[in-house]
Parts: structure tokens; sequence; C-alpha cells
């Protein structure tokens, strides 16, 4: 199954699409670091988590758009045209959507690397600072179960009717312009503006527990998604 | 190989009946044609035998071993072409090729790319994006990945569709040197392909079974049901038509019938009259 993943992840990454995403991503993220970020955010550092977390969250629909492109390599129309011949071979179905999984998170991880790459090179040269170690929890917190759950519910999505995928995409954008409960702030950006001005100065990275909660479940729901596109029997 | 179909039918979820009470008896080495007319019943035969689809009822036997039991051996031995498919646009020909022999499981997947390109007579055109590809070197790429790793079961759902003639004759002598130690399975409407190549012919009609056997069976059943004649200005019902051809003498025309009438020549049966003569007798 190595050459069916390395063809995957060629697929993926080797196209017009990842490399224009790729730029808009470093792009928007040099904008965030260098006219937002910068500042630092509820008065806290610039390389302080919160205004890490605060570059991710801003970011967070570019990569959710990402991750969703590269899903439609799967969902595609032309995928399934394509699956009548793939599914008359001997490779285990679990076997091949497990690899497409794999490639698909490698993808998405990708791209995340690119933006966290961008922040490290943008602190470490702007502000000689290279505490790297601390940004991990903001990112674990407020990248990866969004996007986790991107791909597990676009797959389902996906697997319904392929354009439900393109819509899929303007979720994260529709939510950032609507005021949302504290428990979705990362969404809209407004929890890592607010929250830090109600805790004591310079404070550890943490966040409400409905916010927890809230990442939990998106993370969990994905997992289970990407699960259960595995484990049922067929292809993607 | 040799696959035993037993009372197959299939019905689809909205209660079309596909299939009724199929039996049927393939063994290698054989080229088996099969025809019938549109909506027929062959692409869901075809679909059963790459367990595409669930039978509604009866089995499918692969050297004597359920099929659903032993998918994944059975798959192995199998190469599939349907009528409809898609290809990766974005990748190369090779590539493509190179990923369907990895899904086959191949051990020595350039090895076996590299002998399917030089068959369907790609080799010039491996490097080329499938998108950059003639829809007739789109459908060797599809023979070729049919033909990777050498399996012992071949379906072939029209085929030579979108190739040239010279490419048609090519493929057609591939199939038949295929079939000389294979079992090959080819659905197709071109009447030339089976004449030329195949031993046995299965016609399929409201998804039952009309013939079975070799095409000279069927030609003979026919004897004495062709004719031509000149055309008339009144239509005869009990003739059906199957050809007109305009001759200094006018508009010649070849029908079948049950019953030749007396203005008529009776005249040599090809496989076409016969496999039309089968379908307007099933029909009536």
């Amino acid at each position: 199954m190595r050459k069916v993943f390395v063809c995957e992840l060629r697929r993926l990454l080797l196209n017009k699409f990842f490399f224009g995403i790729l730029a808009a991503v470093l792009l928007y993220g040099w904008l965030l670091l260098s006219g937002e970020v910068i500042l630092g955010v509820a008065y806290t550092a610039p390389f302080s988590p919160w205004s890490f977390g605060y570059y991710l969250a801003r970011l967070l629909p570019l990569l959710w758009v990402g991750t969703l492109f590269f899903l439609t390599f799967f969902t595609s129309e032309g995928e399934r045209r394509t699956a009548v011949l793939t599914g008359a071979t001997a490779v285990d179905p679990r076997r091949f959507a497990g690899v497409r999984c794999m490639a698909l998170l490698l993808g998405m991880l990708l791209l995340l690397g690119a933006a966290v790459l961008l922040a490290a090179v943008f602190f470490a040269y702007t502000l000689h600072w290279h505490d790297w170690g601390s940004l991990l929890l903001p990112l674990l917190a407020v990248a990866v179960p969004p996007l986790v759950f991107a791909a597990g519910s676009g797959w389902l999505l996906g697997g319904a009717c392929p354009w439900l995928v393109y819509g899929w995409m303007l979720a994260p954008f529709i939510l950032s312009a609507l005021p949302l409960p504290e428990a979705l702030g990362l969404w809209n950006g407004t929890l890592l503006r607010s929250y830090p001005l109600t805790l004591p100065a310079d404070p550890p990275f943490t966040l409400p527990a409905a916010v927890w909660v809230a990442q939990g479940l998106l993370l969990l729901a994905g997992i289970l998604l990407l699960g259960m596109r595995i484990f049922r029997r067929g292809r993607l | 190989m040799k696959i035993s179909i037993n009372s197959l039918s299939m019905t689809y979820p909205n209660g079309k009946q596909a299939l009724q009470d199929i039996s049927l008896e393939l063994e290698s080495p054989s080229l088996v044609g099969l025809r019938g007319p549109n909506g027929a019943g062959k692409p869901p035969l075809m679909k059963l035998l790459v367990a595409g689809l669930t039978e509604s009822a009866g089995t499918i036997l692969a050297d004597g071993a359920p099929l659903r039991e032993n998918e994944t051996a059975y798959k192995r031995r199998l190469g599939y072409l349907p009528q409809s498919f898609g290809l990766y646009d974005e990748l190369t020909g090779e590539r493509v090729l190179e990923y369907m022999a990895a899904l086959k499981g191949l051990h020595d997947q350039k090895k076996a790319v590299q002998a399917v390109l030089s068959d369907v007579n790609l080799e010039e055109k491996r490097r080329a994006r499938i998108r950059t590809l003639s829809g007739g070197q789109r459908q060797r790429v599809g023979i070729a990945q049919a033909l990777l790793g050498e399996p012992r079961f071949l379906i072939f759902d029209e085929p030579t569709v979108g190739l040239d003639p010279e490419e048609r004759i090519h493929f057609r002598n591939l199939f038949s040197r295929a079939a000389q130690d294979k079992l090959v399975l080819l659905s197709t409407h071109i009447i030339e392909d089976v004449q030329s190549v195949c031993n046995r012919l299965i016609v399929i009609h409201h998804g039952r079974i009309r013939f079975s056997g070799t095409p000279q069976e069927l030609i003979r059943m026919t004897r004495g049901h062709v004719c031509t004649f000149s055309e008339r200005p009144e239509e005869d019902a009990a003739l059906h038509i199957t050809a007109r051809v305009n001759t200094a003498d006018g508009v010649q025309c070849r029908a079948v019938a049950r019953t030749l009438p007396a203005y008529a020549q009776p005249a040599e049966p090809t496989l076409e009259d016969a496999y039309l003569y089968l379908i307007e007798e099933a029909e009536t």
C-alpha cells in the first residue's frame, strides 16, 4: 500500500491548487503576523500562545478550505467514475480508505505546518524568540479539532453529493461573521481577543471549559466520521 | 478458470428486474461474446461478475467457490474494463497503470506496466497526462489496466468503442491471443468483433439468456428465415427489414421473418441476421 499512499499524496500535493492555497495561506499569514499579531492580542506578547492561537484562528477558514479541497480528489464525480476500476481490484476497501485518509491528513498537516513554520520564522527573525514548545497547546486546541472535523464531515457530505463539499467550504466564513456563544468563540476570533483580559496578568494559555468541550466534541466527531468512512464497506 | 452462474436474478431497489434466472457455465480457454439490445441486462450481469452488485437470488461460483465468500482471491484473477470509466486526468498513463498495479497487489509493477503498455501500443504516450490523450488512447489505457497482472478472467464491456478500425483489429487479435489460456467475456455491439474472434456467443434480452452457443449454431438456426427482395410500396408486417441498399435496379431489402414471402429470395444468414431474428422472435 506504500505505493498507493505515495501516489495519493502526489495527486493531492503536485497540483496547481495545492501551491495556490499554500501561497494564500503564507501570504495571509504574513499579513496577519506583520499587521495584527506583532501588536500582541489582548495585551499579551506577540509571541504569546494567545497571539499565536489568534493567528491560527484567523487562518482557520483558509486551512478548512484547503482540507476540503484535498477531499474533492476523493469525492468528485471523476473519482466516482474511476472507482468502477479501483473497485474491481483485489485491494481491501478498508485499507484503501485508510491510506487515503492518511494522505488527506498528511496534506492537511503540511498546510498547517506551513502556517506554523511561517509564524516560527517570523517570531525568530523579527522578535528573536524561540520558545516553540509553548505554541503546541494552542496549535492542538485551536487548529487541529476543526480541521479533523472538516475532513470527517466533508467526507460524509462528499460521499452523499460531491458538490456539498464546495458548499461546506463556506461554513467557517459564515461562522466568522456571526455573533457566536463563547464555546464557539474560536470560529470568529472573539474569544482569544477577550478571554485573556478576564485572567490575571501574563496568564498561561488556557481556555474556558465550554471551549474545551466544543473542541473535544469536534475532534471526536471528526475522528468518528473518518473512522466510519474507513470501516464501512465500500470505497470512497 | 471456471465460472458457474446458477439461477441468478437481480432486482433493483426500485423493483425493476434486470436479470431473471440466469444460468451459465463459462470455462477457460474461451472468448465469449455477450450481446443484447440496450437495457437487456448486460451491465448488471457484468457488475455481478465483478462483485460490484449484490445478486437478489442465485449464486456465482468461481472455480467452485462462491464469489461472495472469496471476493479478494477472485478479484486477484480478474481484469475488468467497464463501458464507462474515469481515469486520473492529472496523472500520466504510466502513473495510472502503476497505481492500478499497486491496487492489484502486483509485485513487479514497473515490469507489468511496461508489458501492458506494449500490448496496447501506448509506449510513446506513457509520459503523457491522461487529460491530453484522445478518446481512443484513454480507452487503450483502460484496456491496459484490465490486462495488468495477466488475470485469468477478463471482462470487457464495449472495449473497442472509440478505436479506429486498425486499432479495433489489433485489439481483437489481442483478445483472441489472451483467450488462448484465459477466459475472456466480451460485451460488444460490434458484430464483427464477435464474428471474428468469439468461439461462443451469449445473447441476453429482457434479463434472460436467449441463446448460448457458437456463432455458427446461431447462424444455422436462422437458415430459411432470411431473404432479399426489391423494395415494395406496401409494408409487410411479417418481415423485419435489416438492411436497405440502393442499387442500379432500385432499393434492395434484406429481411428476417419466421415465414418468408413468395416474392422474396432466400438468403444465407449472417451473424447479424441471426441475432436480429433471435431478438425479433423473443419480442413476439
